[in-house]
């Protein structure tokens, strides 16, 4: 039992770092086109930051489990096959990039518009401003957002069993609840809250540490 | 240094969104002024600061900066001339998340990467502000008086030779602006940077300006040096904005038994306003001798014009029309200016005062 809780404990692992690093990419990159493009913002063109926002909130609608099974077409295509840890970390990336897009783009928002002008009288360039001024800013902010999400991705891998993609939150539905093995229930359960603790706190802690 | 360096030429500057903020607007800084432009709020001063700070673009006009044209260039021209601009915005602006220092360093570090020419040149400016030991103090733990200081020291970072502040004092209390101000005029003395500020602040102006420029719906209205404008205002604008500074004006209630004109023994109320030069003279004593009028002073208080005194008092003296005449005549040429705020009838006219 102790082997299978530590396989699922890795496939959980794999999929939460994998899809937040890629999400967190994707994400910064989004958020960036977001804010760039605003009305207001430092190279404003409207109607991308607009047709993107309506397609961030679509996706955001999207209940985590209709949209695994929405993208097995684009997973297949993706990864080759539709079922197993990997094929579950493409939704859980896509889900992971809308939620940090939107999150790191208000914590870019943040940053006030006279600190922009500093810059802008400085002479500096649209990129020099966004990652040497907003970006900075925004740190604390970003990863007290990124902790949140990395804590509901986590939640959302449980979701995965459906596609084959093991886990912890796969163990707890098929051996803990569908098998009636209420210790490895618990067990699972337990391990999952000292995980989002750890996580909570890891983050917490960077956030102090950013933050002056 | 050429004594008649001009640092900034503007010339027809005209701004316009849908309305006109700025019309034909012309003015020449010399290298080494402090300007101050002054108006009420509208009047199109930040408009105008930031014409010249490059944040707009001026629809006409042009502005030249240490002889260079800043207007219709490229982007990479503007950017340069920029890095010769400091400035210093009404809120401080620095960034959170870096030390003082690291504040003070940001300009150049934005386009040079690190170096330690610049380290030693922010060092020596944040000493300059006088914030020794703050250096590494993160803006959270600095006052605000203090964060001011480290926004002014990074606005000098550089080759700067010209420093534009926009109502920079606004967070402040007064006794913290004025060592502000003075902060100001002693890197103007020994950096040498001409000084732009802008301000609905009399007071601001009268502390450090050389030059003061009147800003009334989009135009200069009047230009002269700080004492002239103080002592001799020629626009209402600039007589209203003065009289919130030198005059204790009558409290209401006795402003309200003012009569516009005089009448059957009546007493005429007076507004002097003298300079130093004025000052020195014994004048109340000498009218009152030569005319033989009872003088009584009901306000008074002096003033100073950087390091001139000035003074402006408010007197009343029993009304016949040939003597206030003569009166008024006799203190022009004392170069006193006399103004008659207006009368009041005699039966009150000590009473209230006692």
């Amino acid at each position: 039992m102790e082997q299978l809780v530590l396989h699922s404990f890795l496939e959980t692992l794999f999929m939460v770092t994998a899809s937040m690093f890629f999400g967190t990419a994707i994400g910064i990159f989004l958020a960036f086109l977001l804010v760039l493009t605003k009305p207001s913002g430092l190279w404003p063109k409207p109607w991308i930051s607009q047709s993107l926002g309506v397609f961030l909130n679509a996706f955001r609608s999207i209940p985590f489990i209709i949209l695994i099974i929405l993208m097995i077409p684009f997973t297949r295509f993706w990864v080759g096959t539709s079922i197993g840890t990997a094929a579950a970390t493409l939704p859980l990336t896509f889900a992971a990039s809308l939620l940090i897009a939107r999150i790191i783009e208000d914590a870019l928002n943040t940053t006030s518009k006279g600190l922009i002008e500093v810059g802008k009288a400085l002479g500096a360039s649209n990129l020099q401003i966004i990652f040497k001024i907003q970006l900075r800013e925004a740190l604390p902010l970003i990863v007290s957002g990124l902790t949140t999400v990395s804590i509901n991705i986590i939640g959302f891998s449980a979701m995965a069993g459906t596609v084959g993609g093991g886990g912890l939150g796969d163990l707890a539905i098929r051996y803990g609840y569908q098998r009636y093995d209420f210790t490895l229930l618990v067990l699972i359960v337990i391990i999952l809250i000292i995980i989002v603790q750890c996580v909570q706190m890891t983050g917490n802690f960077l956030e102090a540490k950013l933050k002056k | 240094m050429e004594p008649h360096f001009l640092s900034i030429i503007i010339k027809n500057l005209g701004k316009s969104y849908n309305v006109a903020i700025l019309k034909d607007i012309n003015l020449e800084v010399p290298q080494n002024q402090i300007l101050g432009i002054i108006g009420k709020s509208g009047a199109g001063k930040s408009t105008l600061l930031r014409c010249l700070n490059g944040l707009e673009q001026p629809t006409t006009g042009t502005i030249t900066i240490d002889n260079q044209l800043f207007t219709g260039v490229s982007d990479k021209e503007r950017r340069r001339i920029q890095h010769k601009i400091g400035n210093v915005f009404q809120s401080v602006n620095l960034l959170s998340r870096l030390t003082a220092l690291e504040n003070v360093m940001f300009p150049l570090k934005l386009f040079k990467g690190n170096s330690k020419d610049i380290h030693s040149q922010a060092l020596k400016l944040l000493h300059l502000v006088g914030l020794n030991g703050k250096e590494n103090a993160y803006p959270s733990q600095l006052s605000g008086g203090q964060a001011q200081r480290v926004a002014i020291a990074r606005a000098l970072m550089g080759d700067v030779s010209l420093l534009l502040c926009d109502e920079f004092t606004s967070a402040l209390d007064f006794e913290t602006s004025l060592e502000i101000l003075e902060l100001l005029r002693d890197l103007n003395k020994r950096l040498g940077v001409t000084i732009i500020l802008i301000t609905h602040d009399m007071a601001i102006v009268r502390e450090i300006c050389d030059e003061v420029c009147v800003l009334e719906a989009g135009q200069i209205v009047e230009k002269n040096d700080i004492t002239s404008i103080l002592l001799h205002p020629q626009h209402t604008v600039t007589k209203s904005l003065i009289r919130h500074l030198i005059t204790k004006d009558l409290p209401h209630h006795l402003q309200e038994k003012l009569n516009k004109t005089p009448t059957d023994k009546c007493f005429a109320l007076l507004r002097l306003f003298f300079s130093s030069k004025a000052a020195g003279d014994p004048i109340i004593a000498s009218i009152v001798k030569t005319y033989d009028v009872p003088i009584n002073i009901l306000l008074g208080s002096l003033d100073h014009i950087r390091e001139t005194a000035f003074g402006s008092l408010i007197v009343s003296i029993p009304f016949e029309l040939e003597k206030i005449t003569n009166i008024m005549k006799d203190l022009d040429q004392r170069s006193v200016s006399a103004e008659i705020l207006g009368y009041f009838p005699q039966s009150g006219g000590h009473s209230w005062n006692s």
